[in-house]
């Protein structure tokens, strides 16, 4: 129930949050809204002996959108902000959607998508759809900037390649095609406070004909360790036009290559059910959405 | 509607309600102008701005806070070794205390009182306290906590009622039960064999319910003050049982009780989870006295779950028996439950699961077999409506598929079979007043439930089921025939109008209902009153907050306290207005003479004439219950626990719910639940009906949603809300609930009667036949689960398959 003793320290430039985090190192934790390192820090789950509040930091939020280039989004933006922005809801409607089924209410105003990230559960539900909007990461430290993609930085269960220095400092995602749409679904016991049994995102494009399929990132959380991107689902749909039978043949590779567990929140077998139940649903939302556009 | 306004009463008079046709207003006893009023709650306000005080806002000068250290390793074991050398020499630390301290054992029941304050050479549940400390401050507290070692030697364990029986040779829980079996019972009523077989249908079924908690948000919380001057110990805590507690205590501490002031400041819900006494406030008396200091334990979350006393699961068999006319003539009722660690309040709930059989239907062969058995799990005690719902599921549930059966809707069914007044049930359970048939009417029109049962497309569906519960108890747990409530109401210029009882309210509202009670009786308004509860000393008796018991208890005995203190005002202003005292009314504020209307005085120029004249006005009121047994005269069998379900009125309540399936996600949503009840009076309109809501969304938790899940070595492995689910705002059905606001027990105080434990009853199968209707799918199990319901769909779909093929 009680955090260790520990330093609190809160940066207002990045230039002072990038020293103390290159200095301090392992000692230190950033803490962004808390809504997941204080109840990790009240478990004693992690005891820092210093802790780097970045959310002073101007540089490090807000949502920024250029028609063409696509949008960036600071680390520190709360999660009710990308929810709650028209211009996420316009370009990247799965993203948005997928924030507000985060936690409740006051969560998504206390938590920021930099966080949800690192936080690295494959439960998460903001991974999803960045990684099948294509979203990169930007890291920053005294030494300077790399960008990766977001499926290479979640490496695994609370796992990142989160270099010691670094500050999780963007998000960068691509403009989207015109022509394309993503969509987000989850299943889970409750419609609020939910960690979800299973996640998905898609984002999807037909060719002009409204039938063939051209382009899908299909992306599934809470059945793997980290974000897992399909390959079977685009082999089998990109080129083909769209059919129930086609959907049946995606429902079975998605389940193929989930690697769903059992534990107190569902079993292996009703994830694998949703992995299927819910992948049949979102392409069909997906395919239906397309033809709209 | 909602208005606190005493203006308000004047709006009320005109109106039918307030006067009934054919009477004349002085010969009617119903005309009542505070009771039946919508006024907020007498704390609500305080509560909304944060300032309501619970146990763990409060702080005393040089106050210690306690800490308990918990067996995390495993759910039974030996303690072999207690050490506490070096949380003792931690700085800061003020006292240690082990289980070997205080072996008086406790219970709410006291011959089977077998708890600890901390375990005693063995722990029988995951999480049980095996020591405790007090220090400066509670980081120090925890710290310690991890400095004291404790070495074990693991046990099997028993975590089903079933293993626990089979290999009680192996694995004892404890030496006195060497079966494991904690409480068995038969009661034996009619000739159940001989009905069934002349019956025309009948069916014969399987249930079983989950394991859910209170989910009351305060977590238990005390602090207790030890006197080393005086010998007095005084305890705040989050408790709804004071007076249990009190008794507790005192065989605990050795305190005589006179020395024990118990006081429960704001409670944050209890729901029966604060129903008896809880090892923190063991601990914190213990250690206050070895201290000297104040000592508080407020508990986690965790500490909760962990502790907790929660719904008994029921492995339950039922079978009933209708004859060729539809009436039930048979029903055969045996119930295996697990009662988890320690005994609790075991022996009452697994009567009451008897008892609650024999309503809301006329059934005149009975027979229960029961048996609570003990397995290494948190212990299972009482929780709002406790011993009724499992026995409701099975036997509503029954009659929706009977109803099937016989070609009949169940709501025919019901309505030929449900009580009324008057009615003496096989176990000589009596019903002096029911409108349940007016409530199966009300909530069947108004939900049109004949127009959609059965109609509805796949997916969705209707369901209803019907339901009962007592209005108090007829018996104290312990063996004694005393009044279990007093009220001392006082009145004088200086206080105005007090009422004294240390009835406790636990967010149910019992403050506000004395309240107008009181106002009711000294014909004064709400707003005059003032309370004074929750306190062993400077309120008088009062049993506890428990079986749904305290409008009726606090009723009667206000009413009776009432009457000496309006005696003594008639006869000053019959002396004034020159009229005899027993043509005086007092209403209002006012008191007149029923026939010369303008025979009228102030009641407060009467009140200080009496203030200046003879004084204080007191008057005492107590309340005790009928006292009937359960009878054993047919067989010659014993009847085992026969008196308890007695109690002297009862509430009903009949809920349709309408629910959708999700069926690629398993999911069930009540979308809309159509309720009507019989409450008597219905005291606070505005609070009964958040009462009914409440009782609805609390029991479709555990329908839908609630349940603790114990890993297979005992671990407990949901303990907090975020895996603990319970429903969220964004869950919320619906609600239209139709209190039948002209319902009136003739035999009760303001003819009220209980609403907080009734309308829990029908949710579980209102919601298991709607979801049948839905899906075609029957559960004989709650919580029903996404993963069950799409599993039996599977299973549904592969069977038409094959019988297709
Ligand atoms: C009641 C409750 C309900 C919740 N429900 C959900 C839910 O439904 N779905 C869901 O996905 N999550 C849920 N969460 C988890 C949590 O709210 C989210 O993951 C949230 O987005 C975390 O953001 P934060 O800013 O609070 O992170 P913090 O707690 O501040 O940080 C989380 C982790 O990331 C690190 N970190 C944060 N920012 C950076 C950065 N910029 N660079 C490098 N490292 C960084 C921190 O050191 C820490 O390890 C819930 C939490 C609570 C308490």
């Amino acid at each position: 129930m009680y955090t260790n003793e520990f330093e609190y320290l809160a940066p207002t430039t990045p230039a002072e949050a990038f020293e103390l985090v290159g200095r301090l190192g392992s000692k230190a934790r950033i803490l962004a809204g808390g809504t997941d390192l204080v109840v990790l820090m009240k478990d004693k789950l992690t005891s820092p002996e210093y802790v780097i509040d970045i959310k002073n930091i101007k540089e490090f939020k807000g949502i920024k959108y250029e028609l063409g280039k696509g949008m960036t989004i600071g680390a520190t933006t709360k999660i009710s902000e990308v929810q709650y922005s028209e211009i996420v809801q316009e370009k990247y409607p799965a993203l948005a959607y997928a924030a507000s089924q985060l936690g409740g209410t006051q969560v998504r105003h206390m938590g920021t998508i930099g966080g949800n990230t690192c936080n690295a559960s494959p439960s998460g539900e903001t991974p999803t759809p960045l990684v099948a909007l294509g979203a990169k990461v930007v890291l920053s430290s005294a030494a300077g900037e790399r960008e990766l993609p977001l499926e290479d930085f979640i490496t695994g269960v609370r796992r990142l390649d989160l270099k010691e220095g670094e500050i999780l400092t963007r998000f960068i995602l691509p403009e989207p095609s015109p022509k394309s749409v993503s969509r987000y679904t989850y299943a889970g016991a409750r419609d609020a406070m939910e960690i979800d049994c299973v996640n998905m995102a898609v984002n999807f494009e037909l060719e002009d004909d409204k039938e063939t399929i051209k382009y899908v990132k299909f992306v599934l959380g809470s059945v793997f360790i980290k974000p897992l991107v399909s390959k079977e689902v685009p082999a089998l749909l990109i080129g083909q036009k769209f059919s129930d039978a086609l959907v049946e043949k995606a429902v079975a590779a998605a389940q193929g290559e989930a690697k769903p567990i059992s534990d107190v929140r569902a079993s292996e077998w009703y994830r694998n059910e949703m992995v299927g139940n819910l992948t049949r649903r979102l392409l069909k939302e997906a395919f239906a959405a397309a033809r709209e556009v | 509607m909602q208005t606190w306004d005493k203006r308000e009463t004047e709006v009320t008079e005109g109106k039918s309600s307030y006067v009934r046709e054919g009477v004349p207003s002085y010969l009617d006893e119903r005309r009542h102008s505070q009771v039946g009023r919508s006024v907020p709650k007498v704390d609500a306000a305080a509560k909304v701005r944060g300032e309501a005080v619970y146990a763990d806002d409060m702080t005393l000068p040089n106050m210690l806070y306690g800490k308990i250290k918990r067996c995390k390793e495993y759910a039974h074991a030996k303690i072999k070794k207690i050490d506490c050398s070096k949380a003792l020499a931690l700085p800061g630390v003020f006292a240690v205390l082990t289980g070997d301290e205080a072996p008086n054992k406790w219970g709410i029941v006291p011959h089977s009182c077998n708890e600890t304050v901390l375990a005693i050479d063995k722990v029988r549940f995951y999480g049980e306290g095996v020591a405790a400390v007090a220090a400066i401050d509670e980081e120090t507290a925890e710290a310690a906590l991890d400095l004291i070692e404790v070495e074990y030697e693991p046990l099997p364990a028993l975590l089903d009622p079933f293993e626990s029986m089979a290999r009680a040779n192996e694995v004892v829980i404890h030496e006195t039960n060497p079966d494991n079996i904690a409480f068995h019972g038969n009661q034996i009523y009619g000739d159940v064999d001989k009905a069934f077989a002349e019956c025309e249908y009948v069916l014969e079924r399987e249930f079983k319910t989950g394991m859910p908690q209170h989910g009351f948000i305060e977590p238990q919380s005390a602090l207790a003050s030890f006197d080393p001057h005086n010998g007095r110990l005084h305890l705040w805590s989050s408790n709804q049982v004071p007076h249990y507690l009190h008794r507790q205590l005192s065989i605990v501490t050795e305190i005589p009780m006179s020395k024990i002031r118990v006081t429960i400041p704001t409670v944050g819900g209890g729901f029966g989870g604060k129903g008896e006494a809880c090892p923190n406030e063991f601990a914190a008396c213990i250690l206050s006295r070895k201290t000297g200091r104040p000592v508080k334990i407020t508990y986690e979350r965790s500490e909760v779950f962990f502790t907790s006393k929660g719904r008994h699961p029921c492995h339950m068999k039922m079978k009933i028996g209708i004859d060729k006319d539809g009436y039930i003539q048979a029903v055969d009722f045996d119930n295996t439950m697990d009662k988890g660690a320690y005994a609790s309040w075991g022996v009452v709930v697994m009567f009451y699961t008897g008892s609650m059989v024999h309503l809301p239907y006329k059934i005149p062969n009975v027979r229960s077999y029961l048996r609570n058995v003990y397995t290494n799990k948190p212990s299972s005690g009482a929780l709002r409506g406790l011993g009724g719902v499992q026995p409701r599921l099975a036997m509503e549930v029954m009659l929706d598929e009977m109803a099937e059966m016989m070609g009949i809707s169940p709501y025919e069914l019901k309505m030929k079979n449900a009580v009324v007044s008057g009615y003496t049930a096989a176990n000589n359970m009596y019903v002096p007043h029911t409108e349940y048939k007016r409530c199966l009417e009300t909530a069947v029109e108004k939900s049109s439930y004949l127009e959609k049962h059965g109609k509805l497309p796949f997916g969705k569906g209707i369901g209803l089921a019907g339901g009962n519960y007592i209005s108090g108890t007829a018996y104290t747990l312990y063996q004694n025939y005393k009044p279990h409530t007093t009220v001392v109401l006082r009145v004088d210029t200086e206080g105005g109008v007090t009422v004294q009882c240390a009835c406790t309210d636990i967010g149910q509202g019992v403050d506000t209902v004395i309240a107008q009670f009181t106002a009711e009786a000294l014909g004064v308004y709400f707003e005059d009153v003032h309370v004074v509860v929750r306190d062993t000393e400077t309120a008088t008796f009062d049993l506890g907050t428990f079986a749904s018991r305290l409008t009726y208890a606090t009723g009667t005995a206000v009413k009776a306290a009432a009457e000496p203190i309006n005696q003594k005002l008639k006869e000053i202003a019959g002396q004034k207005l020159g009229c005899r005292a027993d043509q005086l009314i007092i209403k209002d504020h006012k008191i007149y003479s029923m026939y010369e209307t303008k025979k009228t005085m102030s009641w407060d120029e009467a009140v200080d004439i009496a203030t200046s004249t003879v004084g204080t006005l007191v008057g005492v009121g107590h309340f005790s219950p009928p006292r009937r047994k359960g009878i054993d005269i047919v067989t010659g069998n014993r009847i085992q626990g026969g008196n308890i379900g007695h109690s002297p009125t009862f509430g009903f309540s009949c809920q349709i719910h309408e629910v959708e399936v999700d069926v690629e996600t398993g999911r069930i949503r009540v979308k809309k639940v159509t309720e009507a009840g019989d409450m008597g009076t219905p005291v606070n309109p505005m609070a009964a009906d958040g009462q009914v809501e409440g009782s609805i969304v609390y029991n479709m938790g555990a329908a839908l949603y609630e349940d603790q899940v114990i890993g297979a070595d005992g671990r407990h492995l949901n303990p907090n809300f975020h895996d603990y689910k319970m429903p969220t705002s964004m869950e919320m059905p619906d609600m239209f609930i139709n209190t039948l606001k002209d319902s009136y027990d003739p035999t009760a105080p303001f003819g009220a009667k209980e609403t907080g434990e009734g309308a829990v009853q029908p949710t579980f199968p209102a919601i298991t036949n709607a979801v049948y209707d839905a899906i075609g799918i029957r559960f004989y199990q709650v919580p029903i689960t996404p993963e069950m319901v799409l599993r039996a769909l599977k299973e549904k779909k592969e069977k038409e398959a094959g019988c297709g093929a």
